[in-house]
């Protein structure tokens, strides 16, 4: 077990960019689960029956399946859809669809811990719909709302290492080859524990910060956005 | 488009491998759920010590992807001296990592117990264990059910993660299966499916528990 | 004279003897106690150890079958994803690997090979019909998949520093894996040796066809355990069962049973060209 740094040392460039490439998996995961998560909680609430019906299928199948089974049938599947992708956006898409049924739920309860009155006055103002998403229901949900989604983007980082099962180069895979080429392996799985630790430990407490942050304007006791003079 | 002969024939392995999987979630689960208790014990243990080494198992347990934790059993810990079969592995893996998980939801619920009814069970002469084990956990149990089916549900999907240490369940059966008819769409699918028909029904269930909830006061 | 210190002397010695031979129970007698010999191995490596229905078959299966008869023992065998296969050995998870595995300078240093039972020599697959790739240069600067860990996927490694243009190497998890991503045009070229790819071939003729001549050294596949004391005699005896099989011709029919023709192999120890 002494020659651990060693081979950390000998192996810094691909170790390095396995990390880059997890951060890298994991960021763009988010950013799309988000992204796609908003739209699909968006046309939930305003759309018709049976759009609301298909999306309720999207959501409820997503989060029914392992990520495991979906990264299968994405990246093994795929081709015979026409769809063949390589190894890396094939895990960055299955990351990002994996995340936006849980981000569209989020959104969900937020949109509906929004008093409807607020909204009511918002049509008698004249608000266009853009406007009343825009600038009543984001900004206030995104306080309501933070430890779900710090707790979601955490699940997906824990969830990057899966994707070297499909041949990712992220960490897991870099540091796994590089314990059988060494047969170092028990060495290496102490590096990727503590490493994974580590990365998780920071993003809970960065989440942490961003909620007491924006947690200045929340009353806890009600879960309702502070007024004004309440913020004084 | 789909080969129905040769899902037809594949089934039975399926099924087998959907047992193997519901058997080895519902194994884990009794056997995280007691690791929570102790776990939850620890956290709310009025010695500082204590809370601190409980909190430091859900840490390590909600930290570390499954993945690394379920490898990290099977290859690290035998050269510890604790040799260990795939199954074994699978088991003691998602048993730990669910019991972490799961002390989080029970301390919620025994946070939310009245502690006037901890003393009067004292005046009355129960000892501490047996408070706990005979008033707290079942109030508790039933107040965070609807967390606990969730748990179930993600315990179910989390199993599929065990095929890295060989275990036949679902996931591996479908990749064995695929790997020799090169029908991966088809069999993905069946595998999603039938996953799909359990957690959906689970849902419905813990649906069900916390429409209940809301009509029991305790 | 039996005085008091002496007996006392006299029964720690004893007790200490009883103990040392106790302690000497090593892995053959483990198995031989237990009526089973656990094998690892990975069921993704047709012929040799691969799912027919569900149920292992392939050369491996009928050696296996062989050597437990001989020994009087029941033969389990470990599914286990290749990754998991060489920890697993050294974890004493198993007793040996199936595998079969290629003998390599670097697995000879820290395991015990038993003597082999096909040859190993890496060559590629392609898709049928590909005629970009006639021969193994042919593959510069195309992508190329292998198993993760493998030697098969070293001996491509070291094949591409003698190419102009280097070779994508893509790792996956298995063989299977590798052959479905070639099937679907994922990859270019599939490295393994030359038994594998060629009952592949043989398989899905429509499908995919074996680039010939083989690019890696002579090679050989063996069954493998730990090097250390305790496991000594349990692989002498099965090295011996397996050499007996050759010298009586069994092996032969297996070889020409699987791998479509019986091979030659060496002996005695040799020195692995890779």
């Amino acid at each position: 077990m002494n020659f651990d740094l060693n081979i950390l040392f000998d192996n810094i460039g691909a170790i390095s960019n396995g990390f880059v490439v997890t951060i890298g998996a994991w960021i763009g995961g988010v950013v799309l689960g988000i992204v796609l998560g908003l739209l699909v909680a968006i046309l939930h609430r305003f759309g018709g029956k049976p759009l609301k019906a298909l999306l309720r299928i999207y959501i409820e199948m997503i989060r029914s399946t392992p990520f495991l089974i979906q990264l299968f049938l994405l990246y093994y599947g795929g081709p015979t859809l026409g769809i063949t992708l390589d190894a890396i956006p094939a895990g960055v898409l299955a990351l990002g669809i994996y995340g936006s049924a849980y981000f569209a739920e989020i959104f969900r309860t937020g949109f509906n811990s929004i008093p409807s009155g607020q909204l009511e006055a918002a049509e008698c103002l004249g608000l266009s719909r853009r406007q009343v998403i825009l600038r009543i229901q984001l900004p206030q949900m995104g306080v309501l709302i933070m430890p779900a989604l710090v707790n979601m983007v955490t699940i997906l980082l824990k969830e990057t290492p899966v994707l070297s099962i499909i041949t990712v180069p992220e960490l897991t895979l870099v540091m796994t080859g590089i314990g059988s080429e060494t047969f170092a392996f028990a060495e290496v799985l102490l590096v990727l524990c503590i490493g994974y630790l580590i990365l998780v430990e920071a993003t809970s407490r960065v989440g942490q910060a961003l909620e007491k942050h924006i947690g200045r304007y929340l009353d806890h006791r009600t879960q309702q956005i502070k007024t004004p003079e309440e913020m004084a | 488009m789909i080969d129905f002969p040769l899902l037809v024939q594949n089934l039975p392995q399926m099924l087998t491998g959907l047992l193997a999987t519901l058997g080895l979630s519902a194994v884990a689960l009794l056997i995280g759920f007691l690791i929570a208790v102790g776990v939850c014990t620890l956290r709310l243990a009025p010695q500082p010590m204590l809370r601190r080494l409980g909190g430091a198992y859900i840490t390590v347990f909600r930290g570390i992807p499954l993945l690394i934790q379920l490898l990290f059993i099977y290859n690290f810990l035998p050269r510890m001296g604790l040799g260990v079969s795939p199954i074994v592995a699978a088991v003691t893996g998602l048993s730990l990592c669910a019991g972490a998980y799961i002390a989080e939801i029970l301390r919620g619920g025994f946070l939310t117990l009245s502690p006037g009814q901890a003393e009067s069970s004292k005046m009355l002469g129960l000892r501490g264990w047996t408070i706990m084990r005979r008033i707290q956990i079942p109030q508790v149990v039933r107040l965070t059910s609807p967390a606990l089916v969730n748990e179930v549900i993600l315990l179910i999907k989390a199993s599929s993660l065990v095929s890295v240490v060989g275990v036949a369940e679902l996931t591996r059966v479908s990749q064995n299966i695929a790997a020799s008819t090169f029908l991966q769409l088809q069999f993905y699918f069946a595998a999603a499916v039938l996953y799909c028909i359990v957690n959906v029904t689970l849902a419905l269930l813990g649906s069900l528990l916390e429409a209940r909830m809301g009509r029991v006061r305790i | 004279m039996l005085n008091k210190s002496n007996t006392r002397a006299l029964c720690i010695g004893l007790l200490a003897s009883l103990f040392s031979i106790s302690v000497c129970a090593d892995a053959l007698d483990e198995v031989k106690e237990k009526g089973e010999l656990v094998v690892g191995t990975e069921m993704q490596f047709a012929p040799f150890d691969f799912l027919e229905k569900g149920k292992q078959t392939g050369l491996n299966a009928d050696i296996f079958k062989v050597v437990g008869e001989e020994m009087g023992v029941e033969v389990r065998f470990l599914d286990l994803p290749w990754a998991s296969v060489l920890p697993g050995l050294s974890a004493k998870n198993f007793d040996l690997v199936g595998g079969p595995l290629i003998v390599t300078k670097e697995r000879k240093k820290r395991y015990r090979f038993l003597t082999p039972i096909a040859e190993a020599t890496v060559a590629l697959l392609k898709r049928a019909g590909d005629d970009s790739i006639t021969a193994p240069e042919d593959i510069a600067g195309k992508e190329i998949g292998a198993g993760q860990g493998s030697a098969q996927l070293r001996a491509l490694e070291d094949y591409t520093k003698t190419l102009n243009t280097p070779v994508e190497i893509k790792g996956f998890v298995d063989n299977n894996q590798a052959y479905a991503a070639l099937a679907v045009g994922r990859i270019d070229a599939v490295a393994n040796s030359l038994p594998n790819i060629g009952y592949v071939a043989k398989q899905r003729p429509n499908t995919f066809e074996v680039v010939q001549p083989p690019f890696g050294e002579p090679a050989y596949f063996s069954y493998m355990g730990r090097n250390d004391e305790d496991s000594r005699a349990l692989l002498d005896a099965i090295s011996s069962i397996i050499s007996e099989m050759k010298a009586d011709g069994r092996l032969a029919e297996l070889q020409e049973k699987w791998l479509g023709q019986s091979m030659d192999t060496p002996t005695g120890d040799f020195e692995p060209a890779m």
